[in-house]
């Protein structure tokens, strides 16, 4: 590259956003070939608006000829001949929007055509934040909370949600990561969702811009991290690895060893987030909260801002409001259904109205179900599964609960634990589906089977969820 | 061959939404006629009559009946009671809920537990209503609280379910007013190692008290709307323009960036303070609590101002280029500080500064409102600090 001449030293700087990766790599091609024709031009469109472009310069013809003469001899040859103004770069890809056709042609242009100078860490990171937008269940997520650690001053009300200035968390962040290792960090917005996402690049060397890490290394994917912040709620969500195996995995290893695999670079963010959240007299310390998903609205339902936290299964009619209407209501409300009820309150009618009568049409088609049945299914699931979709992938379960047969309880080691993992694009709701189906007594089953508990991982003794630390 | 197709295509995309709009009006009126009906059967006269009815009924059935209208009529309200009946009783959880706020109803635990006993099914339901600004209830908020049988100790009360968003911390006020000795470290939610190896340092064990619990998790939840209802107001004093709707909102894209309200309904639309005399071009919460709220004017100064648990601006700071304007936090937390009145103060500060302009321009010496005005806001500051 042609900053090889410079000198190198090892700083504790963050990766800076503008440092280029060869737009040759193939890897990038990959990258970028996640995402869809569309969104590669809106994301070229969003580098290349007024205020962003100085940070997202595309190779011109005018300023590149006239430093470096004899690269401009080489234009002729290449398939795209570099554009002379911003305006003109702008209008190509206006061309390639109107025009219909592959994303292939846009990646080229991308890579060979105006960013041939190289692709920026931070425009790297857009695409990845875009690939994320497009598809929120890309990634495994896990939640945590954030606590205060002393207990003293709880008096104070709005204690538990810390105010997050961006900037200045993520200073703090660079502070707490840098002497270990370096990284890119980029903070953005979801556009679908109320979250604000952090990537954070990791690389283990100290340099700046070291030849020996070659460009495939600063396009690995599995040394990126997501941070993701929901809005007002002491809540986090990580895209590593459960904290339990990270932990195993830490005790396994000897404190001796130098810190350098994927895992344990992960382990530093995650230990560096409440440190960089916490203020004097106010600092935090991360909880695990037992629930990993893919999906980020189920996320968002169980560890959110929101009424659903602490009322799934069950209790979902009161976190979606489906019992009873507003006071002023004077309809009773057990003639009302929970749509209406849902539905009264978000004002929205028509899409609502259309799925709902969709709905009810495929509920009276079903003969099977018995009027019996159908009402245990309502009191066991609430309007899980209808109204509110929180869709788990995974549920891991394990029973403590001592055979029946076995009168000795006393001996723990004798005692088998049963493990059920059940795994799926929508476990509670095929639970639900399976006791509709009568393959389930809705009736019988306990509780954790109607995601009440609202977690994924879960040890169960005598019907009820228990808390990880075995008692 | 192609064209008929697409013919036939548009024609049922256009009776498909002809349809869909027929059902929607269908449903409006449904909807409308069951909350006239529900009314009726609820209004206070033909409850009245019902009564009366029912009364002269079982009056006029123990004679024997002389009139042959009687049964007939008897007939009718005895169809009708059933109805009548739950209307009434709706209407009276109407009025409670209305009157009280805070109400409570039984709930039973449907989930089986392998020791069959009612006691341990049946929850306590406690239901929060809270009035907004433009009158009508939000959803209401559930707390479900279960007795618990723990640790040898009966009727000890902890929350087993619960809607209230993260905002008002329930944990943390279960902590305070519904103390649990040695049930925390049975249910083990926030029962840390540390409390186990210190036995000693347990607190005594302190009474539980539900009502203080209730007041506190009530007064939390209305003061958050209200700080919300307060921060919308303003807004919409203002002005709000969203984005993609409107086409003047291109005509001034200069004034403020599209931006994110947090308390909006729908939280990705964008939106921005229309232009205003106050020039002011950016004004929402920072986040979902509405404890702060960010301010920004058309000339580059930035403010930020807290919102007490009793309305008022507690506290405010407005940095410029050139540093604080301690003048305009004085015209924000002054006055009678109230949130509601933010933008009549901000007026009356614009307008004032206008005057002592063109006094000065008049050629006078000393502009007194303007010093006056100077003197009364560090008063108003030194009220305000400690």
């Amino acid at each position: 590259m042609a900053r090889s001449k410079a000198i190198r030293a090892p700083t504790t700087a963050s990766l800076s956003s503008n440092l280029r990766i060869p737009s040759s790599t193939p890897s990038l091609v990959k990258t970028f070939g996640k995402l869809t024709r569309q969104a590669l031009l809106d994301l070229v469109f969003q580098w290349l608006e007024d205020g962003n472009v100085q940070h997202f310069p595309p190779y011109l013809q005018a300023n590149e000829g006239s430093k470096r003469g004899e690269e401009g001899d080489g234009d002729g040859l290449r398939p795209y001949p570099a554009e002379r103004t911003i305006n003109g770069v702008r209008n190509a890809y206006q061309e390639l929007q109107f025009r219909k056709g592959g994303k292939r042609e846009v990646i080229d242009r991308i890579l060979e055509g105006d960013w041939r100078h190289g692709i920026t860490l931070r425009q790297l990171a857009m695409v990845d934040l875009r690939y994320m937008d497009d598809h929120p269940s890309s990634l495994r997520w896990t939640a945590l909370e954030l606590a205060r650690i002393d207990n003293s001053s709880s008096n104070e009300s709005f204690a538990c949600i810390p105010r997050v200035h961006a900037s200045t968390f993520l200073s703090s962040l660079q502070q707490q990561i840098s002497p270990l290792v370096k990284a890119h960090y980029h903070l953005a917005r979801s556009t679908s969702l109320p979250l604000t996402v952090l990537r954070v690049f990791v690389t283990t060397s100290p340099y700046q811009n070291a030849p020996r890490q070659s460009a495939e290394s600063l396009t690995d994917s599995s040394r990126t991290i997501y941070v993701a912040f929901p809005d007002s709620c002491p809540f986090f969500y990580t895209s590593m690895a459960s904290p339990q195996t990270a932990s195993k995995a830490s005790s396994a290893l000897p404190n001796s060893l130098v810190a350098t695999d994927v895992r344990s670079l992960q382990r530093l963010v995650r230990d560096a987030i409440p440190k960089a959240l916490s203020l004097p007299h106010q600092r935090y310390t991360v909880k695990p909260t037992s629930l990993i998903a893919k999906s980020l609205e189920a996320l968002l339902a169980l560890r959110g801002p929101g009424r659903s936290n602490h009322a799934n299964g069950a209790f979902s009619i009161f976190a979606d409001a489906a019992l009873e209407g507003s006071p002023l209501d004077p309809r009773p409300s057990n003639t009302v259904s929970p749509e209406e009820h849902n539905r009264q309150s978000a004002s929205e009618a028509t899409l609502e109205n259309r799925r709902a009568s969709k709905r009810s049409l495929a509920d009276s088609k079903e003969p099977g179900t018995s009027k019996k049945r159908t009402l245990a299914l309502q009191s066991r699931f609430g309007t899980s599964g209808t109204l509110s979709s929180v869709p788990l992938d995974r549920l891991d379960v394990r029973l403590l609960d001592a055979l029946p047969g076995d009168a000795k309880p006393t001996e723990h080691a004798q005692q088998p634990t049963v493990s059920l993992a059940f795994a799926g694009t929508d476990v509670i709701g095929g639970i639900r589906k399976l006791a509709e189906l009568g393959v389930i007594d809705a009736e019988r089953m306990p509780c954790w089977m109607t995601g009440e508990e609202g977690v994924s991982v879960l040890a169960v003794r005598e019907g009820r969820g228990v808390s990880k630390a075995g008692r | 061959m192609s064209t008929p197709s697409l013919n036939t295509e548009e024609e049922t995309e256009s009776l498909d939404s002809e349809i869909s709009t027929i059902r929607a009006e269908l449903q409006t009126l449904h909807h409308r006629r069951r909350i006239l009906t529900n009314s009726l059967l609820t209004s206070r006269p033909l409850q009245r009559l019902a009564k009366s009815q029912s009364q002269s009924q079982s009056q006029s059935q123990s004679p024997s009946q002389t009139t042959a209208t009687a049964p007939r009529s008897s007939q009718k309200w005895t169809d009708l009671s059933p109805l009548l009946h739950t209307s009434a009783l709706h209407a009276d959880l109407n009025h409670y809920r209305i009157a009280f706020s805070t109400t409570a109803f039984p709930f039973t635990d449907p989930s089986p537990s392998p020791v069959p006993s009612e006691a341990n099914k049946s929850l306590i339901g406690l239901r929060i209503d809270i009035c907004a600004r433009d009158g009508s209830y939000v959803k209401p908020y559930y707390i479900l609280l279960r007795k618990g049988r723990r640790g040898g100790e009966d009727g000890v009360l902890y929350v087993h379910r619960h809607t209230v968003p993260p905002v008002v911390d329930v944990g943390a006020l279960e902590r305070v007013y519904l103390p649990r000795a040695g049930g925390d470290a049975a249910r083990g939610e926030e029962g840390e190692g540390g409390e186990q190896l210190k036995p000693w340092k347990r607190s005594p064990t302190k009474k539980q008290n539900l009502k203080g619990f209730l007041r506190e998790v009530r007064r939390q939840l209305v003061v958050w709307h209200v700080r919300c209802d307060g921060v919308r107001y303003l807004r919409e004093r203002l002005g709000i323009v969203r984005r993609g709707e409107g086409q003047d909102a291109d005509a001034d894209e200069e004034n403020g960036v599209w931006e994110r309200d947090v308390l909006a309904e729908e939280p990705n639309q964008e939106s921005k303070i229309a232009r205003n005399d106050l020039g002011i071009v950016a004004l929402g919460a920072t986040a979902l609590e509405a404890v702060y709220v960010r301010v920004e004017w058309v000339d580059g100064r930035v403010g930020r101002f807290k919102i007490s648990n009793a309305g008022l601006v507690e506290r405010a700071v407005v940095m410029g280029d050139t540093g604080r304007d301690k003048l305009m936090e004085a015209v924000m937390t002054g006055g009678n500080g109230r949130l509601e009145t933010l933008l009549d103060r901000w007026r009356k500060h614009a307008s004032e500064l206008r005057g002592s302009a063109a006094a000065a321009a008049a050629a006078a010496p000393v502009s007194v409102g303007d010093g006056i005005g100077i003197y009364c806001s560090v008063t108003n500051q030194a009220n305000k600090c400690p």
